[in-house]
This record gives C-alpha cells, structure tokens and sequence, in this order.
C-alpha cells in the first residue's frame, strides 16, 4: 500500500543529500549548521550553546536534522511541513511515529506525578522523560530521528563544532572523554534555551492583549471564549484552562493532564500501514516496535498507546516515571498540549490525523454522536462528517470499530464522561453541543491564541488561512483519500 | 430582665452558668419532675417554671457575690505578667480543674432528596470539642475543635478544623476585648449553631450562603454591654480572599441541597479563609449592634467591610481594583407564650468585579456583585407536652440568591442535561443560584440539650432538591 507524500514536507522525499540540504531551510525553517544563528544577548552561555545546538544539523548522521528541522520557530516551534510525523534517520526517508509537538511553553510543564489521582506532567507526549533535559537529548540517538548509534558517536560530531569550546568551558574538559555526560550536556543546553529563549514563550497573542486591556476580541472571538469557556458547550478549558494555574504567571491552556479521547487512527502514519514501508522509498521499515502485550482481539499489529508504550522510559532517566505498560487504564492516554498557538501546529493530535482546526472540533462535538459507549443511547450518524463518522478503516470505508486507534479491549479507557463528548439531549437523542457557527466561533478565538499580536499595529497580525477564512473544506478527508 | 452586672462574652456565660447553675440542679430537678407529673394546667407550669428561673437567679447572684468578693481580697491579675505554662500547672490541681471547662456538641442526619432517592446520604455531620481555661476573673480562653463527616483523612471529605480559638480581657465592666480566631457577630445562628439552638436539621441557607456560618476569622474585638440591654461589638479581622475563585467549574458545585449548603459554592463560603494560612493583607472591619433590653425580644444588624485578595490578572495587566466584599444583616427574634418568631435578611456586595469577569466569559461562575436571603421563621417552642419531652414545630420560609446582580458577564449556566461529574451516564441539570424554600418540621427534645429533628423542605426553582430530613443533635 501506498502512503502520500503530499502532506509530508517536500524536500524530504528528494533523494539526492545536497538538495535536500538545499530545501531544508525553507522547509520548517531548519536553518542548517552552516550559519548558526548569533547568540542572543539574553541568553545565558548554556542557553546560547543550547540555541547553536538546537539549529545544528550537524549533530545528525544524515547532517540534515535539527530540533528545529521539526520544530520551527515560525510554527510555535512545532513541524511546518503538515505531515503527521517528521522523517528522519541516515538518509532522512524514515518516517518517526508521533506528530511533532509544539515546544512553545513547553518549558512550564512539570515533570511527571500523580496529583489527585490524576497522572500530570512528563515530557514527551507520553510523559515518559523526566526533564526538558531528558526529553532534549534523545534524538540524538534515535534511529528514526538523529540516528547516532550511541552518545559516542554524538560526542564525535560534536568535538568538530565551533562552540564545543564554549560547552567545554562550561562543563570541564571531562567532556572531551565522556560521551555520556557530553550528551547530558547537550540536553541541559537545549534545555536552557528552551528555558531562556523569549520566542519560547512569548506570551503576545492577541488573548494575551485582551486580557492584559490593550486589545478588545471582536463578537466572534470574545462567544468563541465564552464557548470554550461554557462547560456545556465546548468545556475546553477542563482540560486547557483559559485561568492561569499553578504552573505559570499566564494562562497556559494545558493541565498537563492525560486523557484517553480516542482519536481516529491515522492511516497515514506508516508504521499503522500492516506493512510499514518508507514514504520516501518504498523500503520495509523494520523498526516499528511491535506491542508483545497487545489483548487478545486487538485488529492491528501496532498501535501507539501514548504511556503503556511502544515508548518505554529511558533506562538513562533515572527519575522518570515508571513503566505504564501494563496500566491499562492509561493506555491510549496522552498528555494535554498546550493550545497557545494551535492555529500554526496543525496537523493535529498525536498522530496528526486532523489537519484543520475546525475538523478537531467537529470530531470532538460529534465524537460519540454514531456509537453508544453508554452515553449515548440513540446512536446516529455524525452530522458534521462525511460519510457519517470520522472512523475509517484501511480503505477509507467506514470503520465498524470504535475508537480505531485503540484495541477494543481499551475502549473502556475513553473519556466519555465530559462535555463535549456529546451528553443526551434535553428532549432525549443527541446533538452536537456545537453548531457549524459556533464552530467557527470557536475557532476564531483559538486563533487569538496565535503569538505575535502587536497592540499598536493589530493589521499586522499574522495568522495561518484557516483563522482568515481561506482553509480547505474537509482536509482530514482530502488527506485520507490521498493516502489509498 | 435584669442583666448581670458584669457583662460576660458568650462563651464565658455558658461556662459561668454551667459552674454556677449547680446550686440550681436541685431546682431544675424539680421542674423536671413537675414536667413528668400528670399533666398540669398551663398556668401552673407557668407559675414551676418562674420559680426554677427565680432559683437559678438567686444562685447565680450568691456565686456573683461570692466572686466579687474573692476579686476584692485578691491582688490585680496580670494578664502579661502571667506565665505561660501556668495553665498547666493549674490545671495539676484541684483549683487548676476548677479552671478548666470542657464542653461540646454534635449532630447526625439522614437527608433524603425525594426525588432522588439514590443520593440519600447519613453523615454525622460534625463533632464539636470545647475546651476552655479561666486564667483569673478576667482572662478567659475559649476554643472548639470540630471533626467534619464523621473521618478526616486525606483521602475522606472530612475535616479537622479548629473553629474557635480566642481570648477574652474583661476591661471594664462593661467592655471586653477578644483577640484570637473568633465567631463573626452576624445574624441570630452563627455564634449559636449548636443543634439544639435551631430549628430544622439543617441549618437555614440565609445564614449558610448569605452570611458563611459557622463564620469565624482572626483579629480583635471590643465588645461592649449596656445596662439598658444594649450590645456592641467592632471588630478589626482577616477577610475575604478571592485569589482562588473557581471560573471554572466543569461540573455543577452541588447537585442537591445538602451539597448545596456542603460544598462551598455560595460566594463569602468560596472566599472567607478561617485563619488557615489566611491572606492578610487587607483587614476588614466589623460593627454589630443588638438589642435584648425587652423580655423575649432580640434585634440587631451588623456589618462587614473589607478589600478582598482580588482575582490575580495576568502580569501585564493593570490591576483588577479594589475588589471591596460588603455584608450586612439584620435580625430579630422574638419569643413570648412559647411563640418562637425569628427574621433575618442579609445582603453581601462584592465590588470592581467586572473586569475579572469581563476576562471569563462563558463562565457559570462569575463574581457577582450582589447576593442575599431572608426568611421568617415561626416555632411554637412549648410545644406539645409529651411528659418530660418537648416538642417544637415550626416552618420557615427563606429565599436565597447567590447573585442577584453580577458586573461584566451574567452567568453561562449550562441548559438540558450536563454531565455532573465525570462518571458515564451520570447526567443531570446545572442547578440555579436562586430558591424560595418552605421548611416544615420539628425540634423534639429529649432533654434541653438533646434534640431529635424531623423536618421536610420543598424547593420552588431548584425542584429536585426536595427533602426529607431526620436528624439528631446534642449539646452539653
């Protein structure tokens, strides 16, 4: 079976290193390691080799991938490509397994616990490093991603850059000889800049205005928050609250909470495929990790259960969360993001089966609209998806399985409990607890969540097509039929 | 009546009449027995009962006596001068003890939505401890120690509290001082909420949501008391604290009367701090006035006044402005034949709430800026003479709105059926902030201070709230 290409970033499928290297500046707005950006004053020096580190393409075995390869700073630092998952590995034609989340802000997120019974915080989506530092380091070693094969090999390249001086002078000449604590390095690095670095965690939307009384939201924007706000219609801000919490000054719109919410299975993302192959190459992917403990019954040979794997805690992270293979109850759980910015990260969720904003609302307000998981006792089909559901199997048919993404025996695990998720009617029956325009309402007012708004010059407020009316009807659709 | 010379605070007249009234036991017994005797004419029970009181005066005014002249023999006490652990070497001795009171109340209900039966819930709701220490005739502490819900534990809803915990300086005659963590002097049950001092299981939602009972917060007061059977008190204490508003509740804050009056939605129960840890950046000022100069009769008003920690605005914002919480209330009892007649109105105002509820649209929970409740209670406190027992009826009638104004945005109060907590299925309506409720029951007393409850309480917007209430209270 075929996987589009057209979603994933385009210099990425070129075969030849050189024009890869060509395009991928403009590509997600890697800037390569030739001209690393010029140290920020404000930047402490572990932050400013975190920022020469964080651009280096370097560091990769192929020499084309950086953090900011997938993270891009034009894109709240989330991928600007619109594939689902990034391609990386020697000769960047292996397709990872996650969509590249946004690291704005992701310096506020605690480290992983258990508070009031409810798992917060960690660092990946599935929560499994234990520090910004833990999580910075990884790719670095990972195949599907930098692909060195060890921090030995890291430190190699790494002895070659210009500022390994100034990481020496930071950490001590034992770095020269001590792979592990030269990756550690790294890690901290990053983090700090991460940390430090004001594009980080601007905090200059338009919503920031508003509630700072520089900016008034027009109508639609101000009922979009009212709707997001309203625990009977969107009840967003449950889980991605408009009030500013423990965790920061500003309202972060996470709770680093984890939720299981059934997603649709992407059909895109090549390790789903029942043969994984390269959507770059055609080659058979042979590292997909397969789940050993899958329950009986389950229809697919893969799935990503977010905490209950494939991805275990690092052996290297001794402070990370313990392994939630077999917590049944997490599995197919992720960790909240945060929305500031969302309008720029799409695709969405984990595995970036949506590609619009307005999509991910619709399936949240018409989620359980086709099935009975015991809040629904008058199933029909979903008004706000072609076809009826947004489900689909291999084929693109309808899928006769609920949550698809989830083995059956993890159905259970699916939040069904809150808005939106559809409660009964007053009269009895269901229906979305939004309409079409209070969709979009809602969605002009995640678009204020977009960094950059400058009071005095509102007319320069940049925001992507779909918060200026201009996004494609139906892309997740366009996006699946692309892919048979 | 004649009031006792030397005005004494409330706790202290419990403690003193519970140390003098002993002379009075034998008379008291008597009453008891006349009580169990076949039954007599009303007159004649009238005429027992000013003979026992006559008794239990003139042995309070020979203790009165033999107290002043105890004061008079012995050197000025000093109250900063007294050492710290004399307490506890007092209470070593015999004379220590005599020192000591030790006191205490609480109460058990079934409560039994009608329309709901399945969240029929027994609790014992509260057990109170008092313990008090006579430092000299002047200096007295004070201080209860409540168990909420029967298991206080970190994974129970249970509490332990310390509710009160305060010291009282005679000054004058006619004026003391208060310092510590004290009952607020609002309205008729706040300062009086022992069980067997109210009508219904329940204590009233006027002095539950309107004025927070049990109220208390930490500071001074003075009191003062007329011989005319006049009472003042002003007061300078910790306030409300709105930091921690909640715009965001997923889920209704109550889904039925008990969670109602339990969960601390109403705004002063959301915002008052208790002393725990509280925010003192802003004092608030009290003044309560009252009235007892007529036999039977109390009237009085008092009023609260003070900044409240303000909602925190993002740092870039100006700030929110003084957000000023304003209480007041006033209050009247009667009781006269056996004619029990009881009215309170109060009304709060929390002001500059607008733009923190401007920034939260959608919320079924802004601020208001406006919220109050009465009711007009009768009781016939004779009641039916049943031997030694005594049976009180009453009814009352109360309406309460926990914002009857709101500055900025009104609130988003989900419609149809809503989730009302996270379990599958668990489906149900947003309540209203408002009621008119009707309570129509019994006080029978077993004893003067153990009472069975029976009572029923109808809701007119709310209807599901609806009950039927069964309760035990007891206090000694």
């Amino acid at each position: 079976m075929g996987v589009s290409l057209d979603g994933i970033c385009r210099s990425a499928r070129l075969p030849a290193r050189v024009a890869l290297a060509a395009i991928l500046a403009g590509c997600g707005g890697a800037s390569g390691s030739r001209e690393p950006p010029p140290l920020a004053r404000t930047l402490s020096p572990l932050a400013a080799v975190g920022e020469f580190l964080f651009h280096d393409t370097a560091l990769s075995v192929s020499g084309q991938q950086s953090c900011a390869t997938c993270h891009d700073k034009a894109h709240a630092f989330a991928a600007a490509d619109g594939a689902p998952v990034p391609l990386g590995g020697p000769l960047m034609n292996l397709p990872g397994f996650r969509n590249a989340p946004s690291l704005a802000y992701a310096s506020f997120t605690p480290g992983f616990d258990v508070i009031d019974g409810a798992p917060t915080g960690g660092f990946f989506r599935d929560g499994r490093a234990s520090s910004l530092a833990r999580q910075a380091r990884l790719p670095f070693v990972t195949p599907f991603e930098m692909a060195n094969a060890d921090a030995a090999a890291v430190l190699a390249r790494l002895r070659a850059r210009p500022y390994f001086g100034d990481l020496e002078a930071i950490y001590g000449a034992d770095i020269q000889s001590d792979p592990d604590q030269a990756l550690a390095a790294i890690g901290e690095a990053i983090a700090a800049y991460e940390r430090e670095g004001p594009a980080f965690h601007p905090f200059s939307s338009k919503f920031d205005a508003f509630t700072a009384g520089t900016a008034t939201l027009t109508p639609t924007e101000l009922k979009g928050l009212a709707l997001f706000n309203n625990p009977g219609k969107g009840n967003c801000t449950a889980c991605h609250p408009s009030q500013r919490q423990e965790f920061a000054d500003y309202a972060l719109f996470t709770d680093f909470s984890f939720d299981t919410i059934g997603v649709p299975r992407n059909w895109a993302i090549a390790a789903n495929a029942p043969v994984p192959r390269s959507p770059v190459d055609g080659s058979l992917l042979t590292y997909t990790p397969l789940e050993p403990t899958l329950p009986a019954g389950s229809a697919y040979a893969y799935y990503d259960l977010g905490p209950c794997g494939p991805f275990a805690p690092a052996a290297s992270d001794p402070a990370a969360r313990v392994d939630l293979a077999h917590l049944s109850t997490m599995c197919g759980a992720f960790k909240v993001p945060t929305l500031r910015n969302v309008a720029l990260t799409a695709p969405y969720f984990h595995n970036g089966v949506f590609a619009t904003l307005r999509e991910v609302v619709r399936w949240y307000v018409t989620r359980d609209i086709a099935v009975n998981q015991g809040n629904n006792p008058d199933p029909q089909l979903n008004p706000y998806a072609p076809g009826g559901t947004f489900y689909l199997a291999a084929d693109g048919s309808a899928d006769a399985l609920l949550y698809n993404d989830l083995p059956l025996a993890f159905d259970a695990a699916v939040n069904i409990g809150e808005v939106p998720y559809t409660p009964p009617a007053k009269d009895g029956g269901q229906s979305p607890t939004l309409t079409s325009d209070e969709i979009d309402a809602l969605v002009a007012f995640l678009c204020t969540l977009t960094d950059g708004f400058d009071p005095d010059h509102p007319e320069a407020y940049a925001l992507p097509a779909e918060c200026t009316g201009r996004a494609a009807g139906s892309a997740f659709h366009a996006a699946i039929a692309r892919a048979h | 009546m004649k009031r006792p010379s030397v005005p004494v605070t409330r706790q202290r007249a419990r403690h003193l009449a519970r140390a003098l009234l002993a002379p009075a036991a034998l008379g008291f017994a008597v009453s008891a027995l006349a009580a169990a005797t076949p039954p007599a004419s009303s007159e004649q029970r009238l005429e027992q009962r000013v003979e026992d009181l006559a008794e239990q005066l003139d042995a309070l005014k020979a203790e009165l006596a033999r107290l002043q002249a105890e004061r008079a023999l012995a050197p000025p006490a000093s109250v900063a001068a007294a050492p710290a652990a004399a307490p506890v070497a007092a209470g070593t001795s015999a004379a220590g003890f005599e020192k000591l009171s030790l006191w205490g109340y609480g109460e058990a209900y079934l409560t039994h939505p009608t329309h709901v039966s399945g969240e029929s819930q027994a609790d014992l709701a509260r057990a109170v401890f008092g313990i008090g220490y006579q430092f000299d005739d002047r200096t007295s502490f004070n201080s209860e120690y409540e168990i909420e819900h029967a298991v206080a534990s970190s994974g129970d809803v249970g509490e332990m509290e310390v509710e009160q915990f305060f010291l009282d300086h005679q000054l004058t005659p006619w004026g003391s001082v208060r310092a510590g963590l004290f009952l607020m002097p609002f309205g008729l049950l706040n300062e009086h909420h022992e069980p067997t001092n109210f009508y219904g299981v329940q204590r009233n939602f006027v002095e539950t949501l309107i004025l927070p009972s049990t109220w208390r917060e930490g500071g001074f007061e003075f009191n003062a008391h007329g011989v005319s059977g006049l009472s003042v008190s002003l007061g300078l204490t910790t306030g409300m604290n709105l930091a921690g508003w909640d715009y965001a509740p997923e889920f209704p804050p109550y889904r039925n009367a008990l969670e109602l009056e339990n969960n601390g939605a109403a705004p002063l129960q959301a915002s008052h701090q208790e002393l725990s840890l509280a925010n003192a950046q802003h004092p608030s000022g009290h003044l309560a006035i009252n009235y007892t100069g007529l036999p039977g009769l109390k009237v009085g008003g008092a009023l609260f006044s003070g900044n409240a920690v303000e909602v925190p605005s993002a740092p870039n914002a100006p700030p929110t402005g003084t957000m000023r919480v304003t209480l007041w209330e006033g209050h009247a009892r009667w009781q006269m034949s056996g004619v029990d007649l009881s009215a309170v109105y109060a009304h709060g105002a929390i002001g500059n709430t607008a733009g923190s509820n401007l920034a939260n649209p959608g919320s079924p929970n802004p601020i208001p800026s406006a919220f109050y409740g009465y009711y007009l209670q009768a009781a016939y406190a004779d009641g039916l003479n049943l031997g030694r027992y005594r049976l009180a009826p009453f009814v009352r009638y109360e309406y309460y709105n926990l914002g009857s104004s709101y500055a900025g945005a009104a609130p988003a109060i989900p419609a149809g059926s809503v989730p009302l907590s996270a379990t599958p299925g668990d489906y149900g309506l947003w309540p209203k902030g408002q009621d008119r409720v009707w309570t129509l029951g019994a006080n029978f007393y077993v004893t003067p201070n153990v009472v069975l409850k029976l009572d029923y309480q109808t809701f007119d917007v709310n209807r599901d709230f609806t009950r039927f209430d069964l309760g035990l209270g007891l206090a000694f």
